[in-house]
């Protein structure tokens, strides 16, 4: 147990690695994030003074080992443009995301294992057949096209929903978030089916295929052979075989579409990191970009770590091992 | 323009769109930028200024067109060759009840160059040696040789107080703790990319604040900028994408407003003796620089039909321009001609240089910098080709664009020119003088253009304090800048 | 397998015979599905047009010479200077909006099908290279991957793209570091269950060639998998391409591809322009609905469990 939360923490720790050094040679093979910025009328000295108070005239290894050194102090820098540290410019708009991911996903699985089940109890039905175009469509039509449809469709052409942005904020306990008030469902709720819809067509097609393997069980036949109704094999069977599997889907699907919500945000000029991530990779913003990075794999493997255990939790068949 | 670049483009236009005013005392308004930070020395940014000028003031304000007009100070003359007297203005009070004096102005001065950043405000303190406070409100300042422009870079000098500490960054600014101005509104709170909010300074020492309350929200993206407008999430919107325009005049719930930009479409063709990317005839790199002939570069100018690209690639939201100035700008001449657009003399041109079959060139813009850069490049591409040219024309982000365009990769590129200032110095320095890293000057001069004749008449200009004498030699120096072309 | 005297007997790749058995079979498989049929049939005829575009459509839309302003925003329908009508409109610069949709299009295939098949052949290598040699070489180079299948791909292609710059072989290069390592997986995975089989271990008691053992007779026999998996990265090159493009990393706005031109086109959606995104959207949606849909029936033909 111990041993495979280090390799877990280790995974985390290579992943890290791996992306900054991306960041740090990608922007340097790019040039300098100060011709970006820097306004047209500095003259050369200033420029140069820039370079070197920011370090960008520092051989690259060095650069990036005075990175490292920092952020073994817990300092991963500040932003270029805000001057700001990242992190609090991360974590302030880490909530907005966060509702965003969260109410997606609700969405995917509240529409998705029942419509995934129900394909799988009937699998040759029209319905079933038409819930499978369906969900071929959700995990293949390109995310911001859809975007752009609903936009043009509920904002532009009907009117009945805000085109973009987070509404009104209300308190909860010590939370702020847009949930808890009608402006922040109507803004809400367009991007998060945009956001949801490919995790629909995954969850549908899971759901499915558990539903059909569990349906084709010696005990289901057995049951159904008994006269059993199939309410209650459906709903006391199979629906605890494949809850399973889906919990861990779920998990996983939490952290992929955190990253995924970058697209959203854009369309949807949703005010969370990942517009944050596409601002700064647009103005060269070297600490944001390296510090989104590691916040989000750190997210990402905790939350699979977090699954893992509860995986093992469930079912006792398996066993963690170090590393993988 | 100039034996160097610029066949010149053309002005854009900044346009804003409005609800009609309601009776309602608080202001909504959708912005294209906001600032990065409130404390007013962190950077140059243009959306930085923008927005901050409702909080502090500058020592020196500027009109529509950016020409000076009493701010802080009530007035300023030259003693001597370096140094400049500015009288303040009395009776005006910081949000805090603090008075405002010379003091203050020396302190925001010198505390510029040690909190600023990579879009540094110390370009407008460059000049400054030495302040030297003479009694409340007379301030003196010695500069590093001649500065004429002194006061122009004053309009960019927000005036903080001396109370604020030389300790106090950004975050002290964006809480609200420090950022205390002498502004019409007073800050009230701030979220990075989100809204800026102030409210009414009753104390204002100017024309009463026409708002209770001001929000001013950062919606980049054009398309949600229109539609938060038209849903009514706000009353005012600046940067109409000028596709929206027409549909918006017709609107009648909707005002718009329209009034020429600062920023100038200039196209630099490299005039080096080896240009950086090969121009080609038949595939077949050829010898010298063809850009070094005047004839081409005037064919290039000649080609360009402005009428088109105004009225229909930006669909009437802009002016052509014939230099680098918008008309009223310091230094701007109303003596250069109207440009012409006749495609056979542009091609009898280039015949005559030696390139009846044309050639193919390598074309760069910047991609979304300013509102039509992009098709404009197009357009231009287009027009070229009509001249038997083959344009390979790209348009890419900044973060691409820039650095290369720094590191001098490109043999034509086609960019946005603020002059942000309003008088000539600040754009002829930087983008039309020889390269000379040691005077400062020419540092976004890309195309290796060089003129001693006009770095003469400049130069001349930039060591004449009088201001009728000034204007006359930059009006020289627009000439020279764009005659040889045209 | 196994010695029969001296001689070495090991089975390579099927005879020629069998392997035209098993295609048709196959196809007698596919053929059950006729929306699976029918989606070859778009993805053929879409191949065909935009390969042939320079020979089906009115006008180059890169040759800026060939276009003209005042064509400018033609609704679709609407015939234009050159005296053709422009059957999904024109955009900002005249141009005709189904030549550059042919055309980008075009473009789409060429990044996905590149990036496609050099992520194929970069995975096949190292899941090769790791079931073969097993031990560290496997473990490290299996960890790489692993490692990188933890990341989203989506965030990969961005910072690839983002700091690579602009242009179709950034763009290729960008997709196929997102992309190799469901294949080097896939590749493993199939390849470490073949590797225990006997003639893989008989083969390798001969002075064959290792690199002989592993094209030879390795890869045919993990082959099947991959194409799966294959199809559906094409698709996923294809709709990440148009992603990254949107989000202003992608192609240069004067090489259009289909997600520049949804990208350019979402400008104008809220001056009733509408025909500039969603034309270009429903081509790409076509497409990778209909690459998906082949890439299923695939699996569902050569999925044993399927088998019926």
């Amino acid at each position: 147990m111990f041993g495979y939360l280090v390799g877990r923490l280790i995974q985390a720790m290579m992943v890290v690695f791996v992306m900054s050094v991306i960041v740090f040679v990608g922007v340097y093979a790019i040039g300098n994030p100060i011709d970006v910025m820097i306004d047209p009328g500095a003259s050369q000295e200033i420029r140069e003074n820039l370079i070197r108070q920011y370090g960008f005239d520092q051989p690259l290894w060095q650069q990036y080992f005075t990175f490292v050194g920092n952020v073994f102090q817990g300092d991963l820098g500040r932003s270029m443009v805000y001057n700001i540290p990242v992190t609090s410019l991360v974590f302030s708009r880490l909530p907005a995301t966060l509702e965003l991911v969260l109410v997606s996903v609700g969405i995917a699985t509240l529409i998705g294992v029942p419509a995934g089940m129900y394909a799988g109890y009937r699998p040759n039905g029209i319905p079933a057949k038409l819930i499978m175009a369906l969900s071929v469509l959700g995990f293949s039509v390109p995310t911001f096209w859809i975007g752009m449809l609903l936009i043009m469709g509920f904002a532009v052409n009907l009117g009945w929903l805000p085109s973009g942005g987070r509404g009104e904020v209300g308190h909860v306990l010590w939370f702020k978030t847009s949930l808890v008030t009608s402006d922040g469902w109507a803004h809400v709720i367009m991007p998060a089916v945009n956001l949801s819809l490919f995790k629909m067509g995954l969850m549908i097609r899971l759901t499915r295929a558990g539903m059909v393997e569990a349906m084709g069980t010696d005990y289901v036949r057995f049951a159904r052979a008994q006269g059993l109704p199939d309410r209650q094999i459906v709903f006391g069977h199979i629906m605890r075989n494949i809850s399973i599997p889906l919990v861990t889907v779920f998990g996983l699907e939490l952290g992929s579409t955190l990253a995924f919500a970058v697209v959203t945000e854009t369309v949807f000029n949703w005010p969370g990191v990942g517009k944050l991530i596409i601002d700064s990779i647009l103005q060269l913003d070297r600490p944001v970009m390296v510090s989104y990075l590691v916040m989000v794999v750190l997210l990402f493997v905790m939350i699979n770590l977090v699954v893992d255990l509860i995986y093992a939790q469930l079912d006792p068949r398996v066993r963690l091992k170090g590393g993988s | 323009m100039a034996k160097n670049a610029l066949c010149s483009g053309i002005a854009l236009i900044t346009l804003l769109a409005a609800a009609p005013a309601v009776m309602a005392q608080d202001l909504t308004i959708g912005l294209r930028a906001g600032p990065d930070s409130i404390d007013p020395h962190w950077s140059t940014l243009g959306s930085q200024a923008e927005a901050l000028r409702h909080v502090f003031d500058t020592l020196v304000d500027a009109d529509e067109t950016l020409q000076l007009q009493p701010g802080l100070a009530v007035s300023w003359t030259p003693i001597d060759d370096t140094t400049w007297e500015f009288k303040l203005r009395e009776g005006v009070t910081f949000h805090d009840g603090t008075p405002f004096t010379a003091e203050d102005v020396k302190f925001s001065i010198e505390r510029i160059p040690a909190v600023t950043g990579p879009m540094p405000m110390t370009l407008y303190t460059k000049y400054v040696a030495s302040v030297e406070v003479v009694d409340d409100y007379t301030l003196r300042i010695t500069t590093n040789g001649m500065a004429p422009s002194l006061p122009n870079d004053f309009t960019r000098l927000f005036v903080v107080p001396s109370e604020t500490g030389m300790e106090a960054g950004n975050e002290e600014f964006n809480s609200g703790e420090k950022a205390i101005g002498t502004g019409p509104y007073k800050f009230v709170s701030w979220q990075p990319k989100g809204d800026l909010v102030v409210e009414r300074n009753d104390d204002y020492w100017g024309d009463a604040p026409a708002w209770e309350t001001v929000t001013r929200r950062e919606i980049p993206d054009d398309a949600a900028r229109v539609a938060a407008l038209k849903s009514g999430q706000v009353d005012m919107i600046n940067y109409v994408p000028a596709t929206d325009y027409l549909s918006m005049q017709a609107d009648s719930s909707l005002d718009t407003f329209v009034s020429d930009s600062i920023y100038i479409l200039n196209i630099a063709p490299s005039v080096k003796d080896e240009e950086p990317q090969p121009i080609k005839v038949n595939g077949q790199e050829i010898d010298g620089n063809p850009l070094q002939d005047v004839r081409v570069r005037k064919a290039l100018d000649l080609a360009i039909n402005r009428d088109v690209l105004v009225n229909v690639v930006l669909e009437g939201l802009g002016t052509p321009a014939n230099q680098l100035m918008p008309e009223g700008f310091f230094g701007y001449s109303s003596d250069i001609p109207a440009p012409a657009h006749d495609i056979d003399q542009a091609k009898a041109l280039l015949t005559e240089a030696g390139y009846p079959d044309g050639f193919e060139i390598d074309f760069t813009c910047t991609n979304n910098r300013v509102p039509g850069d992009a098709v404009v490049c197009e357009a231009l591409a287009q027009m070229w080709s009509r001249l038997g040219l083959t344009v390979n024309a790209q348009a890419l982000n900044g973060t691409v664009f820039f650095p290369a365009a720094q590191r001098e990769e490109y043999t034509m590129t086609m960019s946005a020119w603020g002059t942000l200032t309003g008088e000539a110095a600040y754009t002829y320095g930087a983008l039309v003088h020889t390269q000379d890293a040691e005077k400062g000057f020419g540092n976004f001069n890309r195309s290796g253009y060089s003129n001693p004749e006009f770095d003469r008449i400049f130069s001349e200009g930039s060591q004449t304090l009088d201001t009728d004498a000034r204007r006359e030699l930059y009006e020289q120096a627009s000439e020279i800048a764009m005659e040889i072309v045209r | 397998m196994a010695h029969i005297g001296n001689v070495l007997v090991v089975p390579s790749a099927a005879p020629a015979e069998t392997r035209v058995m098993r295609l048709r079979n196959f196809w007698s498989d596919y053929r059950r599905s006729w929306v699976a049929v029918g989606a070859l049939v778009v993805i053929v005829a879409l191949l065909v047009a935009s390969f042939g575009a320079p020979w089906l459509v009115p006008q180059d839309p890169y040759d800026l010479g060939q276009l003209d302003w005042a064509d400018a925003f033609l609704q679709p329908g609407q015939t234009g200077s050159g005296n053709y009508v422009h059957l999904l409109g024109t955009d900002n610069a005249g141009r005709d909006m189904l030549s550059a949709i042919l055309y980008g299009l075009r473009t789409s295939f060429l990044i996905g099908i590149s990036a496609g098949v050099l992520a194929l052949t970069l995975g096949i290598s190292i899941g090769l290279t790791a079931a073969y040699f097993g031990g560290r070489i496997e473990a490290l180079l299996m960890r790489i991957v692993d490692l990188q299948l933890s990341m989203p791909a989506i965030l990969l292609a961005l910072v690839m793209a983002a700091v690579l710059g602009q242009g179709v072989p950034q763009i290729i290069l960008a997709l196929v570091v997102a992309q190799y390592a469901y294949f080097a997986r896939t590749t493993h995975g199939a390849a470490s269950v073949e590797r225990r089989k006997d003639y893989i271990e008989a083969a390798r008691s001969t002075p064959l060639p290792t690199w002989r053992i592993l094209f030879k007779h390795l890869l045919p026999n993990v082959l099947p998998p991959l194409i799966v998996v294959a199809t559906v990265q094409v698709a996923s090159a294809i709709s990440l391409e148009a992603t990254l493009s949107f989000l202003g990393v992608g192609l240069p706005l004067t090489e259009p591809s289909l997600g520049s031109l949804i990208s350019n086109g979402f400008k104008y959606i809220h001056a009733g322009r509408s025909w500039l995104s969603i034309y270009p959207g429903v081509f790409l949606m076509i497409t990778v609905v209909a690459i998906n849909l082949v890439g299923d029936q695939v699996r569902t033909v050569i999925d044993p469990r399927n088998s019926r």
